[in-house]
């Protein structure tokens, strides 16, 4: 169901993966994407409650998805993930209502609790 | 000057010949001159501090990479660039502390080093042999034989069953044979593109019309011959797929050609190699890869050449029924060779057998088997009906069954999962394992809809009684039950059962042997980054330390459930809890499947893994490390032993290095013996000079020493029995000890505020003491030499037998020859280093005369047991 969908969007092939197989275990359905410019695509296309993005990546970067999303899809949910972690960029992501932002390695359990309390949202 | 852990992110990957060159320019620049005792203390304490960060960094990985965690290759290469700086930083401190005496570690350094960047950068094994018979296959070629080779001629060499005469083709074979063929580009072209059809079929006609490289050809001509010689002109084999998978979790099963009796000579085995290579490039097989997240064309196929056996029966082997039967075997047999059965095209016996400490044979059902698969030899094999007689038959005897289960359980124990074997039984009724993978079980709650109910039922709580609950820290998490096993000492691991929860006081390397074959571990003491636990990742076994009283607290043999998770939640119950333990297997499974995953955490195969165990053994040289981890092993033992050396030089030569006795103090302190200490910093309150009193002791270890010989009653003034000169009161007694009179004789300590060194005279001989106790219990350790005495030899003997029942009761890790005795004990926090140091000062004095009432066994028995009791009053038995 369309609530329960998420997306994950990272240039590493093994993020993706990772995070696909572990919350589909959980019972969402989940799309992986290796770039940013292809999962705006796809937004376009079908509705996603969570986006789950890398931030550092070549063409259209995390920040660039979060504001994209947040200016047309504001029910959609956005969790940023980076190698990079750097309190500027938090802030700013924060500042641009990010609902979670969390360096990697990432711990799965604490990335589905923030899952879950996105899910929750509204 | 100590010199600083780190070399610095600036420390180039080649630069040992720098390092080695300095120290040796340094030496020839001061001849003659040994670094003064302060400055190779501060390079020991260097490397401790070298091999904590690496070990940090090791502990931190096998976290990250175990499957919790979302990490992206940055994360392992930045984390094994920290680590790489980390271990430099020690092998240049220990270059220094032991004057340049190893220099092979750099180079085992580098090779491991080779191996990590290799897999960083995603590449394969470049070179090394295109073929390899199993019995030489070792853990660390997995990559290059692939994942079923490499999981039997495991099976074969570490768990000694018994498995044909084989032989692994490499992955640098693959390499060769498309290089040879020019199909490289073709291979490459594949990862680019998605699956294209006919680019697939194109290959894999390419590959089947490919000729086998000359140095291949030759490989085959000779392994075939060997083969020959061994069995016979008529042997034949199986040739099947190895894919380069670590772990032959998932097996790519069914999704190869096998190519079965193969004659056994070079030609026909190359023919029988391209068929098998070729499979590799069949649209169902690269959709199958792309499924598991591998880029086609990215798999390199290795193969294994194994011998058929000329099978009277033949099976497969689950060792979990269902998920909800998991202490129920399955043994499925039929007559002849194993195909059909595994193929599922005959109606085969279906043995039942109960796990257990003795398993049972509970159902036997004689399938109809009106086939069966035969060997004809050149002519391949044939499927010809069975005999009535054979139908109505048990294809085996209750004992094979039985035979067959244990192995299988060795397997699963090993291997720490349930396992999907084949197997075969010759006509002179030898029984062979053909091959072992991760069984897959299905689960009926899995199901997408049914998602919700698992997740509720796993937090409804378990009703079994709690035996322990949130104590101690969790080093490896999983759900285990099994046996309790409390060991009481070192000597009794052998002893362990296969599965059991081993209990502990202390956690030790020296339970490397038995980790593997393990359900849990739970210890009293012990540190969470410590050597054990490491091992206890990398085997995947659940661990938890430091619980202070689990030895008391679960009683021998009883049946537990271990359940360890996040932020060390630990809950012990007795009694097994299946459906605990069937919800904790559900989870986590599936992104270990992951292709990319086990690639990363692959890495941890050169990096965690301890081989070297015991220092004592002849193969306890820098050349066999294969890993970090073996690295800072051998680098601490030898750096004790270097600075043990060192100080008995100094004590030797103390004249001529302290300037006629005047970097020397007395301790005084009312006992019958006296000595004298060496000060590196910090171990005696106070400076000044003259006589130290106990009060102004500052080195922790010798305070412990010395309370433990002040200990009421532990002196005895009686020389029982002994005649003529008394040579033993001088075991601890100094001798005068004058400006002219030299060292000789002299209880020496080389001391400072965490360590003390401490040569005793105990008859001709040196005895020593050596112990660093600090606040970081990885960094300490006790060594205790003892050796010598005055009395006869079998009264000597004697004597260490006592005393090593002693330290072994204290955790000792024991080794004794004839009157040498050698104990060490590592790895423990300060208090506990000091109670045991309080107790080697009481049993040094309670030894002093012992001999002349050492008459024997009974009497050494007697002897310890009283010491433990704290009773230490010598009498002879009346």
């Amino acid at each position: 169901m369309a609530s329960h969908n998420i997306m994950i969007i990272d240039d590493e092939k093994i993020v993706g993966d990772m995070a696909r197989l572990s919350l589909e275990q959980e019972g969402y359905e989940v799309e992986t994407f290796l770039d940013g410019r292809s999962a705006l695509d796809r937004l376009e296309e079908k509705t996603f409650k969570v986006v789950i993005t890398d931030l550092k990546m070549k063409g259209v970067d995390g920040l660039e998805v979060l504001r994209t999303v947040k200016k047309l899809y504001p029910e959609t949910v956005v969790i940023m993930i980076t190698a990079f972690a750097n309190l500027d960029v938090a802030i700013e992501a924060l500042r641009d209502d990010v609902h979670d932002f969390f360096p990697k390695p990432v711990k799965l359990k604490e990335l589905k609790i923030s899952i879950q309390r996105a899910m929750e949202k509204n | 000057m100590p010199v600083g852990v780190a070399g610095g992110k600036a420390m180039a990957r080649t630069s040992w010949a720098g390092v080695r060159s300095l120290s040796g320019f340094l030496r020839k620049a001061l001849p003659g001159s040994a670094p003064a005792p302060k400055v190779l203390f501060g390079y020991f304490q260097s490397v401790l501090a070298g091999n904590n960060s690496s070990l940090e960094v090791i502990t931190d990985m096998g976290e990250k990479l175990g499957g919790d965690y979302l990490f992206d290759v940055n994360y392992t290469r930045s984390a094994y660039d920290s680590l790489y700086e980390a271990i430099s930083g020690s092998i240049e401190n220990f270059s220094l502390l032991t004057d340049d005496h190893y220099p092979q570690l750099a180079n085992s350094l580098t090779r491991i080093d080779n191996l990590v960047q290799r897999m960083l950068a995603s590449r394969g094994p470049e070179g090394g042999p295109l073929v390899v018979p199993y019995g030489e296959i070792t853990w660390d070629m997995a990559e290059a034989v692939g994942g079923k080779n490499g999981n039997l001629a495991e099976i074969g060499n570490a768990l000694r069953l018994t498995i044909p005469e084989s032989f692994a083709v490499t992955t640098v074979a693959f390499d060769v044979f498309m290089a040879h063929n020019c199909l490289v580009d073709r291979l490459a072209a594949l990862t680019a593109t998605e699956i294209d059809d006919q680019a697939v079929a194109d290959l894999h006609a390419a590959v089947l019309a490919g000729e086998i490289p000359p140095e291949l050809a030759d490989d085959f001509a000779r392994e075939t011959a060997k083969i020959r010689d061994r069995l016979g002109p008529n042997v034949t084999l199986a040739m099947r797929s190895s894919a380069d998978e670590e772990d032959g979790d998932f097996s790519f099963a069914g999704q190869f050609a096998s190519m079965l009796n193969v004659p056994c000579n070079g030609v026909a085995i190359g023919k029988a190699y391209k068929e098998v290579l070729a499979s590799l490039f069949h649209v169902d097989a690269l959709a199958y890869q792309q499924h598991l997240g591998l880029s086609p064309g990215r798999l390199k196929m290795a193969v294994g050449g194994v011998t058929m056996i000329d099978a009277r029966c033949s099976g497969v082997i689950y060792t979990v029924a269902s998920s909800i039967e998991p202490d129920t075997i399955l043994i499925n047999a039929a007559w002849g060779l194993g195909v059909a059965v595994v193929d599922g095209k005959t109606d085969a016996d279906l043995y039942t057998v109960a796990k257990g400490e003795e398993p049972k044979l509970i159902k036997s059902r004689i399938g109809a088997k009106e086939t069966m698969v035969v060997n004809r030899g050149d002519d391949g094999i044939e499927t010809v009906a069975t005999s009535t007689e054979m139908q109505a038959q048990n294809c085996l005897s209750e004992a094979e069954v039985l035979d067959l289960a244990g192995q299988a359980i060795a397997m699963e124990t090993y291997f720490k999962a349930p396992q999907d074997i084949e197997w075969a039984i010759d006509r002179e009724g030898r029984c062979f394992i053909l091959q072992a993978r991760g069984l897959r079980i299905d689960d009926p709650g899995t199901d997408e809809e049914d998602n919700d109910a698992v997740l509720e039922t796993a937090s409804e709580p378990c009703h079994l009684p709690v035996l322990l609950e949130n104590q101690g820290a969790v080093v490896q998490k999983g759900a285990v039950a099994g046996k309790i096993f409390v060991l009481k000492n070192a000597d009794e691991l052998e002893l362990v059962p296969r599965g059991s929860i081993l209990v502990a006081h202390h956690d030790s390397p020296h339970f490397v042997r038995v980790i593997p074959f393990l359900g849990a571990i739970i210890t009293d003491v012990g540190a969470p980054t410590s050597h054990m636990a490491s091992i206890c990742r990398e085997f995947n076994v659940p661990t938890v330390v430091n619980v202070g009283n689990a030895t008391t607290l679960l009683a021998h043999g009883q049946e537990a459930t271990l359940i360890s998770g996040d932020d060390n939640q630990v809950t012990i119950y007795a009694g097994i809890a299946h459906e605990l333990l069937k919800q904790q297997r559900q989870s986590a499974l599936k992104v270990r499947e992951l292709y990319e995953f086990r690639r990363q955490k692959y890495i941890m195969r050169y990096i965690a893994p301890l081989n070297m165990v015991n220092p004592l053994e002849e193969e306890f040289v820098p050349e066999k490390c294969k890993t970090v981890h073996d690295l800072i092993r051998f680098m601490h033992e030898k750096s004790v032993q270097e600075l043990v050396a060192s100080a008995t030089r100094q004590g030797r030569g103390v004249m001529g290095v302290f300037g006629g006795g005047k970097g020397l103090r007395r301790l005084a302190v009312d006992l019958p013996m006296q000595v004298m200490t060496i000060d590196l910093g910090g171990g005696i309150n106070g400076g000044g000079r003259g006589d130290v009193a106990f009060e102004a002791i500052g080195s922790t270890p010798l305070r412990a020493l010395i309370s433990g010989m002040k200990h009421p009653g532990v002196w005895h003034d009686v020389a029982l029995g002994l005649q003529g000169k008394d040579l033993l009161s001088g075991m601890t007694r100094a001798s005068d000890f004058t400006g002219n009179a030299g060292a000789a004789g002299v209880n020496l300590a080389v001391i400072s505020k965490e360590y003390v060194n401490m040569s005793m005279r105990f008859g001709y001989h040196f005895n020593m003491l050596d112990s660093y106790c600090s606040d970081t219990p990885r960094n300490n350790h006790i060594y205790f030499r003892f050796v010598g005495g005055a009395a006869s030899i079998n009264s000597r003997s004697l004597r260490i037998k006592m005393m090593a029942k002693i330290m072994s009761a204290n955790g000792f890790i024991i080794k004794t020859k004839g009157d040498l005795m050698v104990a060490r004990i590592s790895n423990l926090r300060s208090e506990e280093v000091q109670r045991i140091l309080d107790q080697i000062g009481r049993l040094v004095a309670f030894t002093r005369q012992l001999d002349a009432i050492l008459d024997s066994d009974a009497a050494a028995e007697r002897l310890a047991d009283a010491f433990l009791a704290g009773d230490y009053s010598i009498s002879r038995p009346s």
